[in-house]
């Protein structure tokens, strides 16, 4: 059984300049155990994407329907109530994009990754600090961390009581946006091999939302790249970065600096489309260097050129509809 | 910096308080000005605090306009003058006035006074003789009879008098009005009223009553009054230039008066330059030394920003106001005291702001390069650091300008204001020692602290108006 | 221990800052000329009653001079004018750290004495009570309106607030006490226009009781509206910022109650913040309670600052200021350990 099932998911803000369509009709499978790695630009619409599966909605949100089966529970009929009681952390966790903040400063951290077990699981504290002793151990902190505040703590430590945080209730699901973006790079290498060895441990599915495509080769099963609120382009890690369809996939990978390599990296001319007023047809025509007529008038159909892999593109369907 | 001045202006001017406040300053300052164009600068020692000029005016009476809102109908304050005169030979010699008055009112007036002002003689002083006829025809005969008094010996005619200030009689206080008016009372209705008793109910009464079946002088005798003077002389050259004849009113001017009877709208009105004045001045010495001394102090660092540092600790840990009333006690109570003692305690909060603000300046790349390129730190802080927190400076100087209005008034209300200026903070210091808000006199409390209130509004406004343009956070999307 | 540590650096630092202003304030005193015309008075005084003294003894009036003009000297000499103030600022210093501070001259306590000691001991339960009763009810409606507002930006109730804060900043606390006066008292007659009990005031405790909460109506009322525009407004802005952070929506993501939330990552979090600006409004507490004593007549150590300077009574006017910065010194130390408790993250 699928772990997370989304099916047409739509989110749009209303703001000042106007409506923002930030997601645009996304459907995606993860199975269990499975890392998806959801990549695409700034503004591209993925932190949204993990707003809308966790009902972390803000305040301006216009439309926001879909269909988000949950190991089969349809979460969309859920009140919030019962979204905050029962899925929130205990279905789904997250870690948030600049972990450097994600820890209340003026309270011991070991209390806050006790707390979801102290609030869902209506556990005492004695009780819980004993499960939390246990996970800081799995992650690699020392036991006196419980009793530190969040200034005490190293940015890679900050890291790991975030990690063990979002693992304590044993979530079948975690999304992590951008979670070593604000890490320097021997602390991400640390923190993506923790965050391996959780996957394999426990069998976690995850999505795995960056900007940074060969990062996400690192731990992905499965690769999404997200651009102006769509999935243009979804298949295997291998697929996806060995045997790319769509232009902007291509482009992504070009633009990435290779080890052995003496080309210059490519560079994606244009700007991110307006998510208040997106190009017609398909989003990615004025940047597209495989541009056709067809693509600036109607929107791309969903294609699947490959057994297991889709991508919205003008050059593998049917032109003629 | 990417904000141009034209956008400044235009984000400040999308808020409706920003209108209202620049609306209002404009109004101050025209009032302002107009005060300064019409008043003398010496208006506090000169007028507002010699009792003698206000002498002729009505004591603690309302404002006239709210007579609109009264059935009671109360009598308007009268200043009547003449310099007609005729003279008359009929045994004696007499220099005549005549005054013609209407009274139409359901109270009596407040008092009376005369006065006779340019006396020339050359024998004998002139002896001032009133009589006054009310509307029914009951006259009362010499009400005043008056000597002038005799000149100082060494003297030589001709002998010139009251040209600086007049002669003048305040009636209620005159003994011999007094008597003349038990006088009157005996032989026309009777009554065996003392003087020291008509003392005590007031003459007014019976000067502009009619006494109802009880005796009692309760009504008013409405009508065309005649009040008369003769001024008796003894050389044919002796010469009056003119007489006034003062019927206080119960109501008076725009404003009313106080217990010593100064013209409140006239007090009101010279606290609109001075208000301006300690706002500004306090308000941009302030500024300039908090932040020449913040952004000393940011971006020099070592020593001197300790040292700065130190100095903005102990003030700020100085409770205010006790402190200030120390220092003007013991400095003496004059405006520049007052507006150095504020200086004072105002810019350590400055300071640490700046402070801040450059520290954070000081980081950025482009100062590294300046420095590297030779700039000298006075260069650098001129040309570089200043520009950042300029605006946020301007409005903060905005903002401290009532902060210091306030501070002045509420050091006048305790009785350390400048005794030489009224404020508007003096005026109600005078409202509540002289008891007035407990005699309900409500024309002297709520002006001023309207017009305080009113004025430090305009620049709150003002402030909120801007605060978006410095702080881009706050700013509206467009 | 670290905690212990920085705490009393603090306190020293205060107690530094007391005994600096003590010194400021002599030096001012000496150098302005002041302090030798104040002594210099006491001495005339002193050896004016000398002098009737002597006229009902002694009949020579030569020899009446002589002894008078020794006494004189001698006095001089006791009170240091003989020498120059930089001299008498030790003996001066040490006096009122001591809390000798000397005879008032025209107030007196309720049992007579006239030694500003007993005056002050008398008055100072009567100045807390106010201001502490003002500031407790200012912060209590600071915090909870502030919060309240705070999730709702931009609502009438919000904006209504907003607007009040503004407009409490512009007007003085002193004047609207007079207007509450003249409405309350002289028009409506519902409330007593000043002091702290009527006179003669009732015997029975809770009759004694309900006096006392009825003179102090108006001047708490007052107080608080003085105080409170500000702190609601400040609130607001530190409880707008802390929701926005990350932490917060985290708090949510783990599926807490949003009164927990709240409590917890929003106000538990602001509170460092929302207290030092406490403590920065302090002073002006003490200002507005001195201002709000004089208008109400309320028999504490601030109308008793109005005597002195409507008396002019220096030495009364000394010691009060010593002693509200002592009282305000005082105040912040205790706000100071109350912040070390809060927030964890201060490090000395």
């Amino acid at each position: 059984m699928m772990v997370l099932k989304i099916r047409d998911l739509y989110l749009y803000y209303q703001t000042l300049r106007g409506e923002v369509k930030a997601v645009d009709g996304v459907s995606l499978d993860i199975e269990p155990g499975e890392a998806l790695g959801l990549v695409g630009e700034s503004g591209c619409g993925k932190t949204s994407m993990s707003l809308g599966i966790t009902r972390l909605l803000p305040k301006n949100v216009e439309t926001y329907k879909g269909s988000i089966e949950l190991e089969g529970v349809e979460l969309m009929t859920l009140t919030n109530e019962q979204y905050r009681n029962d899925v929130n952390w205990q279905k789904i966790s997250m870690v948030f994009q600049g972990a450097m903040n994600s820890l209340n400063p003026v309270l011991k951290v070991g209390p806050q990754v006790a707390e979801p077990l102290v609030i869902h699981r209506e556990m005492k504290e004695e009780q819980a600090k004993v499960e939390v002793l246990e996970i800081f151990d799995k992650v690699g902190l020392p036991p006196e961390t419980y009793d530190r505040y969040a200034h005490e703590l190293s940015g890679g430590m900050k890291q790991r009581v975030v990690v063990a945080m979002a693992l304590i209730l044993n979530p079948p699901f975690v999304i992590l946006d951008e979670p070593t973006s604000a890490l320097d790079v021997s602390i991400q290498a640390q923190t993506m091999n923790l965050l391996k060895r959780l996957k394999k441990e426990r069998d976690i599915a995850m999505i795995f939302i960056t900007h940074d495509i060969a990062l996400s080769s690192d731990i992905s099963d499965k690769m999404a790249v997200m651009y102006g609120g769509h999935i243009v382009e979804m298949g295997s890690a291998e697929q996806v970065i060995l045997s790319p369809k769509h232009p902007y996939t291509e482009k992504l990978l070009a633009s990435t600096p290779r080890l052995r390599s003496y080309s210059q990296p490519d560079f994606i001319p244009g700007a991110p489309p307006d998510l208040v007023n997106p190009p017609t047809g398909c989003n990615f025509h004025p940047r597209c260097h495989m541009v056709m007529d067809i693509c600036r008038e109607r929107d791309p159909p969903t294609c699947y050129p490959e057994e297991g892999q889709r991508v919205e593109c003008w050059l593998y369907g049917d032109k003629n509809e | 910096m990417g904000f141009s001045a034209r956008d400044a202006l235009s984000e400040f001017w999308t808020s409706r308080t920003s209108k209202m406040g620049v609306a209002l300053i404009v109004i101050l300052f025209g009032i302002s000005a107009y005060v300064l164009v019409s008043y003398p600068l010496n208006f506090g020692t000169q007028y507002w605090n010699k009792p003698q000029h206000w002498a002729d005016y009505p004591k603690g009476v309302p404002p006239s306009w709210t007579q609109t809102f009264s059935s009671v109908r109360k009598p308007e304050h009268m200043i009547l003058t003449t310099d007609v005169s005729e003279k008359r030979t009929r045994g004696i010699m007499t220099i005549d006035f005549n005054i013609n008055f209407d009274l139409r009112a359901d109270i009596f007036p407040q008092f009376t006074s005369f006065s006779l002002s340019d006396l020339t003689f050359y024998d004998t002083p002139p002896i001032i003789h009133l009589t006054l006829t009310k509307p029914d025809g009951s006259k009362i005969e010499d009400l005043l009879v008056e000597s002038v008094p005799y000149p100082p010996s060494g003297q030589e005619p001709p002998y010139v008098k009251y040209v600086e200030s007049p002669l003048r009689v305040y009636m209620p206080g005159s003994p011999a009005v007094r008597n003349a008016i038990a006088g009157y009372l005996r032989t026309e209705f009777g009554s065996t009223l003392t003087p020291l008793e008509i003392r005590n109910m007031g003459l007014e009464q019976f000067l502009f009553g009619s006494p109802d079946e009880e005796g009692e002088f309760t009504n008013i005798v409405e009508g065309t009054y005649n009040l008369e003077v003769q001024v008796e002389i003894f050389h044919e050259d002796d010469t009056v230039g003119s007489v006034k004849f003062v019927v206080g009113g119960q109501v008076y001017g725009f404003m009313g008066t106080d217990t010593l009877g100064r013209d409140l709208a006239v007090g009101l009105l010279f606290g609109f330059p001075v208000a301006l004045f300690i706002g500004f001045i306090t308000s941009t010495l302030t500024t300039i030394v908090g932040s020449v001394l913040g952004i000393t102090s940011g971006y020099m660092g070592g020593r001197v920003d300790e040292l700065i540092q130190r100095v903005c600790d102990v003030l700020n840990t100085l409770p205010q106001l006790p402190i200030l009333i120390f220092l003007v006690f013991i400095l003496g109570q004059n405006i520049w005291n007052i507006i150095v003692v504020l200086v004072f305690f105002g810019w350590s909060g400055l300071t640490i702001l700046i402070r801040s603000m450059v520290l954070q300046a000081k980081q950025e790349q482009f100062i590294e390069a300046s420095i590297a390129s030779g700039a000298s730190s006075r260069w650098i802080m001129a040309r570089h650091i200043f520009p950042q927190v300029a605006p946020f400076i301007f409005t903060q100087m905005i903002f401290f300008t009532p902060g210091a209005i306030l501070a002045e008034a509420a050091l006048s209300f305790l009785g350390l204001g400048d005794p030489t200026l009224p404020t508007w903070g003096q005026i109600l210091e005078r409202g509540f020692q002289t008891g007035a808000i407990f005699l309900g006199y409500w024309w002297w409390i709520i002006p001023p602290g309207l017009l305080i209130v009113v004025t430090s509004l305009c620049f709150v406004f003002i402030a909120q108006g801007l605060e978006p343009v410095v702080n881009p956070r706050l700013r509206r999307m467009r | 221990m670290r905690l212990g540590r920085s705490l009393l650096i603090k306190a020293l630092s205060l107690l530094m800052v007391v005994v600096v202003t003590l010194l400021l304030m002599n030096v001012i005193l000496g150098a302005t000329g002041f302090s030798d015309r104040m002594l210099g008075a006491l001495v005339n005084e002193q050896v004016r009653v000398y002098r009737q003294g002597l006229l009902g003894t002694i009949a020579n009036p030569d020899e009446i001079t002589r002894i008078v003009a020794e006494h004189e000297e001698t006095l001089r000499r006791a009170y240091g004018l003989d020498q120059p103030w930089v001299m008498r600022l030790p003996q001066m210093i040490w006096r009122v750290m001591t809390f000798d501070l000397g005879e008032a001259k025209s107030s007196q306590t309720f049992t007579g004495s006239t030694l500003i000691k007993d005056l002050i001991a008398e008055r100072l339960p009567k100045t807390v009570l106010l201001i502490t009763t003002s500031v407790a009810l200012s912060a209590f409606l600071g915090i909870t309106i502030g919060t309240k507002i705070a999730t709702k930006p931009g609502s009438r109730l919000d904006r209504f607030f907003s607007n009040y804060s503004a407009f409490s900043y512009a007007i003085p606390t002193w004047w609207t006490g007079l207007v509450f006066i003249m409405v309350f008292a002289v028009f409506l007659r519902v409330l007593p226009a000043g002091g702290m009990y009527s006179s003669p005031p009732p015997t029975e405790s809770i009759a004694r009781f309900l006096d006392l909460l009825l003179h102090a109506i108006l001047p708490i009322s007052t107080l608080v509206l003085a105080l409170s525009g500000a702190w609601i407004y400040m609130t607001r802005t530190m409880v707008l910022n802390t929701a926005q952070q990350d932490f917060v929506n985290v708090a949510r993501a783990k599926g807490l109650p949003e009164n927990l939330v709240m409590r917890r990552y929003i106000v538990r979090v602001a509170a460092p913040p929302i207290l030092t600006n406490v403590i920065l409004g302090l002073a002006g507490s003490i200002g507005g309670a001195i201002l709000t004593e004089t208008v109400f007549g309320w028999p504490g150590m601030g109308l008793l600052y109005w005597n002195a300077i409507v008396t002019a009574d220096e030495g009364l006017i000394i010691a009060l200021t010593f002693i509200f910065t002592l009282i305000y010194v005082i105040a912040r130390m205790i706000l100071e350990v109350l912040y070390v408790i809060l927030d964890p993250r201060v490090e000395y």
